[in-house]
Formats: structure tokens, C-alpha cells, sequence
């Protein structure tokens, strides 16, 4: 009794040809960038279409308003290395903190097994309600947008460096200690080497962290800065210089992450 | 040298024929693209009822790529492959029973649901579930894991259900690629022993691929010798040994000289693609 | 990394607590610190007994959850969808996966003034800019979850016969769920967050608003009063979820 070819369609058992050669990646590059351009192309032409819109601009009006009106105002550069500085600063300080915390709270199992336990509770709430009282107790200046950036930026580093020193292969312990290592050694060769891994893979999700507390105080703060004017755009219903600011700080925020991707590319070569 | 004659045409064609491969090319990419691949060069093979064909070729060799087209998982870029006269162009769940390399058990259901669900897409009828299930697993010796999920079995008694699970399915073919690789030497032999056993019991023309010569040797009536880039068939040995084989066949000379042979035939095969792969670099 | 707290540990923990309220207490008593960062304890329990007895705080509570509902919702419908078409076909998934991953590589949370512009400062703005921003785990993990399942068991499927929605219900749906689930989870706080923070910016009610206000009103007492009950909830939510997938493991 043989089926149909019918009958086999049917049961959805049609062989596909084998799909194990993955499609050639410039062609999958290529791909995505016409779609890209579609999009970029059908926005450009439904938004002028539309006419004069309050709320959407096209790709073209913003690209013009960036040149025109954004970047060339030098009250706008300014907000914008403004913030620049504050994300760095908060990254700085987030790194420090975040290690130096870190290393206290795991060097004894006592200390990591009572204080962790309280570290992991604060990161669990969301900090954007404290941005007023972060606000109350900083001004409204770059302390309390550096502050906020630091407190959301130093959890992950603290939770990867306790955790880098906790979850070393304990296969690699048990060849250490039948080599002859000391607590010593193996604090310098195992746990260290190990625990600063675990500290580089962190290095990424703090940054993102950081850039979002600082972009959540910027936004808070509408009487200086970036916030002011997103607010003063969005007021105005003037969406082409909006979508323009946005836009470089967007890029400013990438271009943050692939510089901190490409630190800990460099330095955690041995790791495949 | 063979040993013995290939059974001639006519003397398949009494017994019949259960598959036959006719001019089965694979190719991936396209043709004349330096990315083109081609695994499989114009393929011929026949397989007779109740023959236990084994494939056998280095890495790469394309042997898991063929038992697939004969399967109906994949489409030939040319050629075509009957079975029982009915060409294959897609899995044909009730005349071909696979049994894969990693036990494909689906991890969520036990032993038993996953015979359960099996079933179902045969088109068996519920009331025999029960008993087809029980009679499979006690021919592998597993009837009172049943209950368990594949997590809780180790890695030869998951194989062991998944084996059983093919032979349940009631199929006149079996397709079995590398069942026992992933298990130890002891588990193989005494696996290989329970298959030559059911073979014996119940007539399956199985086709079987593997890396191993002495699993070959032990197992088959034919061996298929493939070579890789492109993956031909190189020659085909004979085994002439009754089934159910018993564990002494291993120790006749005949079994050495069988094995020596395939080695002869291969070394140069396993050799380049021993150093293709380490061509290749990471993939 | 879970490990059972010691004696000791716990003690450790309870000192610590009982350190901070101390400080606490003993900071509204001399006024150290300016009572408009932190006011008096017994000035933030009064404010948190009257709050909770009004009109005002309920309904900003329902608008907030409502909010945040409505976000979720959206998140997940789009989500699911999104992953599921866009794993349909090997090249589809390798074309579209990385944008969606590279766009949620943004901090979404700059896009939020356009939110603003387009749907104003009522609670819309914050149901699309929840949506928008749970929308990424729900889907990405989708994704993965979908076209991560083992190929050889979608073999095997396929050798024995198994229909389209055989092959979904039996393996592509079971192997898929754990990692769907957690993208669900993760979007959940990420809906919960976002549209507090939204709320805390820019809007006209909510939970997020009276914060806010209370910090522009110069009324700490109140203001400390609210953040006590989004951390409360915060918590009990986490702890829920927590426990919630801790019995799903064993499972």
C-alpha cells in the first residue's frame, strides 16, 4: 500500500531538499540591507505623502534637521558632551565600585552568603522610582544623572564579580590542589584569572545599565540638557529635529557598546 | 576480493527487491559556484528483502546523507530511490522505520508516551498501543522503564528504547545511522548481538550506517565501501555467515581477514579526510 | 547560585537591617541629614497610613496596573507573533533575527520623547512605550526558543509521520516553551519598569506621576510613602515569579 502523493502532502511529510548548507552570508547580508532600505524608502515616501505632519518627519527632514538644527547649535552639542561625560564618569565609577564591592562581598563564603542575598533583593526593584529622590538629594545638575547612571551601572559588575569568584570548575580545583597548590596559588591562578573573566563578560550589561540611568535622569531633568530639549521638541510637535537628536544619541549609545565589545574581545582572547 | 559471489540479479529479484538507489547525486550549492559541494556522485545500489546492507566510509563520506534520501528526509539533486516499487519523495512512515545516532526520544514524555505518539502517526489503533509497547521494550530488555523519562535513563538505555521504538514501528525497512556510537565498546557488542537476534526473528531489511569495521563485519550480509568527495560507493563485500551471527563468528578467521580487507580497501579514504577536516579549520 | 542562608548568614542580614532603620531613625531624630532627602521614619509610616486610606492612591494604583496590563498584553501578542513568523524559514531567521536583536541593543528608553510626541502625555504614550519595550525579550526569545529545538528530533517527527501540528504539538511547542516562558517573565519586568519610569517622566497619573509630584511639591514623607509601595510590590512580585519557576523546574 503505497500513499498518494496527495495523501503525503497532506500529512505535511513532503522531503524538502536537505537544508544543510546555510545560506551564503553575503546573500543574507544583502538581503537585510534591502529590506532596510524598503523600509527606510516606504517611511520616506508615506510620510510626504501624508504632507506636513506633527508627529512623523521623513528620513530626509531628518537627516536635514540634524545638519541644520541640531548639531550646529551649541546649546545642543553641549547637552549632548554633557552627557557624554556623565555616562563615562558613571561607567567609571560603576566599574570601581562594582569591583571593589564585589571582591568584599565575595572573598569569605560568610559575607557572600549574607550580604549577596541583600545585593540581589535591591537589584530586583525598579530604580527608576527613586530617580525624584535621587534628584531631591543631587540637584539637577550632572551629580544626580552620574549618581543614578552609577547605582543602576555598579550591580551588574558586583553580581559578575562574586559570581566569577564562586563558580570556578571545581574540576580545575581538584587538579590544582593534586598539583600542589596553595589557598594562595590558587587564589592567583584559578579563582583571579577566572573571576576576571567573569568581570569583562559583565563589562557590556554594565554599560547598557549606565546609559540607561543616565538617559532616564537627562529625560527626569526637561529644565537643562538633553531633557530639555526632547521636551522643547516634543512640545512643539517639531518631529524631524526630535527623531534627529535621538538619533545621534542613539548612535552615541552604540557606538558606547561596540567600544566596551571590543575591550573585552580584547581581553578575553583565550576564550573561544 | 570478495569471498563469495554477489548474488546475481536473478536470485535478487526471487528474493526481491526491497530498495533499490538509482543514480542518486546529492549536491549542495550551485553547480560551477566555488561553494558547491558535491556529496554524493551518481549512486547505484540495490538491496534485496531481508538483507542487512551496512554503509561504510570514512567522515564526510556522505553515508548519512544517502541513508536519508533512501529514507525520504532529503531530495536527491538527481536520481531517485524505489522501495517496493513505489518511488520516494518523502518519508513513508509505514514502510521505513529510522533509528538515529542520538536517541530521539522527546524529552517530555516517557518511554512509553513517546511509543505512544509514535504510534499514533502510524496509524495504529490505541487498544494495541499498549502491548506493541511492552512486547518492543522486552526484546530490548528495558519493559520496566516504561514509565521513566528519558532524562532518567542513561545513554545506552536510551538508545536501547530508541532501537525499540524503530523495530515497534513494524516496518519491512529499518534505517539505522550510527545507532551505537554514542555508547560504549561493551554496550555496542552486546547491542549488535540483540540486533543480529531480532533480525533473525523477523526478516527487516536493514540498512546501516557506521564507522566501525568490526560492528560491519559482525552485523552485515553485504558492506557498501564509500569513499568521500565525491561519496561513491567504492566496492561491496560480502559476508556469508547465517543470522543470527553468534558472538564465536568473531573469532573465526574469516571475521580477521574480512575486517583486514575493509581496512585495506579504506586506509588511503580515512586518511584524506582525516586531512580535509583538519583543512577546514573550525566550522 | 542558589545556596540555603546559614545561621549566621541570616544574623548577618538581620544586623544589617536593623543597622540601616537604625540609621534611619536616628537621622529623623537629629536631622544630620536635610529632612527633604530623608524624612523623619515615623513622618513616612504616617504618610504611607493616610495615603493608602485615599480615593487618589487606588485609582493611580489601577491606572498603573492597567497600564502596565495593557503593555504586557500587546508585548506578548506581538512578541509571540513576530518569533513565531519570523522562524518559518531557516533565511528568514538569519536575515531579520540580528535587526531585532540590534535594535533592542538601543537603549529603547531614548525613544521614549517620541512615545510622548505621538501619543501624547496620557497613559497611552506609556502602554506603547511598555509595549514597545517588552515587546524585544518576548520575541527574541521566541525565536530562539522556536529555532533552537534539535533538529533530530524534528527528524524523527518527520520520519514518523507526525502532521504540521503534530510536529508543533508534540515537539516544536514542548521544546520551545522553557525559553518562551522566560522571555515572557523578562518582559514582564521590563513592561513593569518602563511604564513606571515613563509615568515618573512624563505623564498626567499613575503611580510614576506621584512620585514625581511629590518630589516637585517638596513632600519627601509622601514621596518616600510611594516608593515603599512599588518596592513592596516589586518584591512580592519578584518572590512570586520566583517560586512560581522554581516549582516549574521540577517540573
Amino acid at each position: 500500500m503505497s500513499l498518494t502523493q496527495t495523501e503525503m502532502r497532506q500529512a505535511g511529510a513532503i522531503a524538502r531538499p536537505s537544508r544543510k548548507q546555510f545560506a551564503h552570508p553575503a546573500k543574507v547580508a544583502r538581503t537585510r540591507s534591502l529590506i532596510v532600505l524598503g523600509v527606510l524608502i516606504l517611511w520616506e515616501m508615506t510620510t510626504r505623502l501624508a504632507g506636513n505632519s506633527d508627529l512623523i518627519a521623513p528620513p530626509s527632514s531628518i537627516v536635514r534637521a540634524l545638519f541644520a538644527d541640531v548639531l550646529p547649535d551649541a546649546e545642543i552639542r553641549r547637552a549632548i558632551a554633557l552627557m557624554l561625560f556623565e555616562v563615562v564618569s558613571a561607567y567609571a565609577l560603576a566599574i570601581a565600585g562594582g569591583l571593589a564591592l564585589g571582591l568584599g562581598i565575595g572573598s569569605t563564603g560568610l559575607s557572600r552568603r549574607s550580604l549577596f542575598p541583600i545585593v540581589l533583593l535591591l537589584y530586583a526593584i525598579p530604580q527608576v522610582v527613586l530617580l525624584p529622590l535621587f534628584t531631591l538629594g543631587f540637584g539637577i545638575g550632572p551629580a544626580a544623572k552620574i549618581a543614578f547612571g552609577f547605582s543602576h551601572g555598579v550591580f551588574p559588575v558586583l553580581v559578575n564579580v562574586v559570581a566569577g569568584m564562586r563558580n570556578v570548575n571545581p574540576l580545575y580545583l581538584k587538579a590544582a590542589q593534586s598539583m600542589g597548590a596553595r589557598r594562595a596559588d590558587i587564589i592567583r591562578n584559578l579563582i583571579f584569572p577566572h573571576m576576571v573573566a567573569s568581570f569583562f563578560a559583565g563589562l557590556r550589561l554594565a554599560m547598557t545599565m549606565t546609559l540607561l540611568g543616565v538617559i532616564l535622569a537627562e529625560l527626569y531633568v526637561s529644565t537643562a540638557g538633553v531633557g530639555y530639549f526632547t521636551k522643547l521638541f516634543a512640545e512643539n510637535f517639531d518631529p524631524a529635529p526630535l527623531f534627529a537628536l535621538i538619533g545621534t544619541l542613539g548612535l552615541m549609545a552604540i557606538g558606547l557598546n561596540e567600544l566596551v565589545r571590543g575591550l573585552e574581545r580584547r581581553f578575553t582572547r583565550w576564550k573561544n | 576480493m570478495n569471498l563469495a559471489p554477489t548474488p546475481s540479479k536473478a536470485a535478487l529479484s526471487e528474493s526481491g527487491v526491497a530498495i533499490s538507489v538509482r543514480n542518486v547525486t546529492q549536491r549542495y550549492g550551485e553547480p560551477g559556484a566555488r561553494s558547491s559541494v558535491l556529496a554524493l556522485g551518481d549512486i547505484s545500489l540495490t538491496i534485496a528483502r531481508g538483507e542487512f546492507l551496512t554503509l561504510l566510509g570514512p567522515s564526510g563520506c556522505g553515508k548519512s546523507t544517502l541513508l536519508n534520501i533512501v529514507g525520504g528526509l532529503i531530495e536527491p539533486t538527481q536520481g531517485t530511490v524505489t522501495v517496493h516499487d513505489t518511488v520516494v519523495r518523502g518519508p513513508l512512515p509505514d514502510r521505513i522505520a529510522f533509528v538515529f545516532q542520538e536517541s530521539t526520544l522527546f524529552p517530555w514524555y516517557t518511554v512509553a508516551e513517546n511509543f505512544g505518539v509514535a504510534f499514533k502517526y502510524r496509524g495504529v489503533a490505541r487498544v494495541e498501543w499498549k502491548d506493541r509497547t511492552m512486547k518492543a521494550l522486552s526484546s530490548v530488555g528495558m519493559e520496566t522503564f516504561a514509565d521513566h523519562y528519558p532524562s532518567q535513563l542513561s545513554v545506552g538505555m536510551r538508545q536501547r528504547v530508541n532501537l525499540a521504538r524503530g523495530i515497534a514501528a513494524g516496518t519491512d525497512i529499518l534505517l539505522m545511522d550510527e545507532p551505537f556510537a554514542a555508547l560504549d565498546e561493551q554496550s555496542r557488542m552486546v547491542l549488535g548481538e540483540d540486533l543480529s537476534v531480532l533480525l533473525a526473528q523477523t526478516g527487516k531489511t536493514i540498512v546501516f550506517v557506521t564507522h566501525s569495521l568490526a560492528e560491519a563485519v559482525f552485523l552485515s550480509d553485504r558492506i557498501a565501501l564509500m569513499t568521500a568527495r565525491p561519496g561513491r560507493i567504492k566496492t561491496i563485500i560480502d559476508v556469508i555467515e547465517p543470522h543470527p551471527r553468534l558472538p564465536a563468528f568473531m573469532l573465526d578467521s574469516r571475521f580477521s581477514e574480512l575486517r583486514n580487507e575493509c581496512y585495506a580497501l579504506l586506509r588511503d579514504e580515512i586518511r584524506e579526510a582525516m586531512a580535509a577536516q583538519s583543512g577546514e579549520g573550525a566550522r | 547560585m542558589k545556596e540555603t542562608s546559614s545561621l549566621p548568614a541570616r544574623a548577618i542580614q538581620l544586623a544589617v537591617l536593623t543597622i540601616a532603620m537604625g540609621a534611619w531613625f536616628i537621622v529623623g531624630r537629629t536631622g544630620a541629614i536635610s529632612p527633604l532627602f530623608v524624612p523623619p521614619m515615623d513622618a513616612v509610616w504616617r504618610a504611607l497610613a493616610s495615603l493608602v486610606q485615599t480615593d487618589l492612591f487606588w485609582s493611580a494604583v489601577r491606572t498603573t496596573l492597567a497600564t502596565i496590563g495593557e503593555a504586557y498584553s500587546i508585548a506578548i501578542v506581538l512578541g509571540i507573533l513576530t518569533g513565531y513568523l519570523l522562524t518559518r524559514s531557516r533565511f528568514l531567521t538569519q536575515v531579520l533575527e540580528p535587526i531585532v536583536s540590534g535594535l533592542f541593543a538601543i537603549p529603547i528608553t531614548l525613544f521614549f520623547p517620541l512615545f510622548i510626541l505621538l501619543f501624547g502625555i496620557g497613559p497611552a504614550s506609556k502602554v506603547a512605550y511598555g509595549a514597545a519595550y517588552g515587546f524585544f525579550p518576548i520575541a527574541l526569545n521566541t525565536i530562539a526558543g522556536l529555532s533552537g529545538v534539535d533538529r533530530g528530533l524534528l527528524n524523527a517527527a518527520r520520519s514518523m509521520g507526525f502532521s504540521r501540528l503534530g510536529t508543533f504539538r508534540h515537539v516544536l511547542f514542548p521544546a520551545a516553551f522553557p525559553v518562551i516562558l522566560m522571555g515572557l517573565r523578562i518582559g514582564f519586568f521590563i513592561c513593569f519598569a518602563s511604564v513606571l519610569g515613563g509615568e515618573t517622566i512624563s505623564s498626567v497619573s499613575g503611580v510614576g506621576r506621584n512620585i514625581a509630584l511629590a518630589a516637585e511639591l517638596m513632600e519627601p514623607a509622601r514621596m518616600y510613602a510611594w516608593i515603599v509601595v512599588v518596592i513592596v510590590t516589586a518584591l512580592i512580585l519578584n518572590t512570586l515569579v520566583s517560586g512560581l519557576e522554581n516549582r516549574m523546574r521540577g517540573f
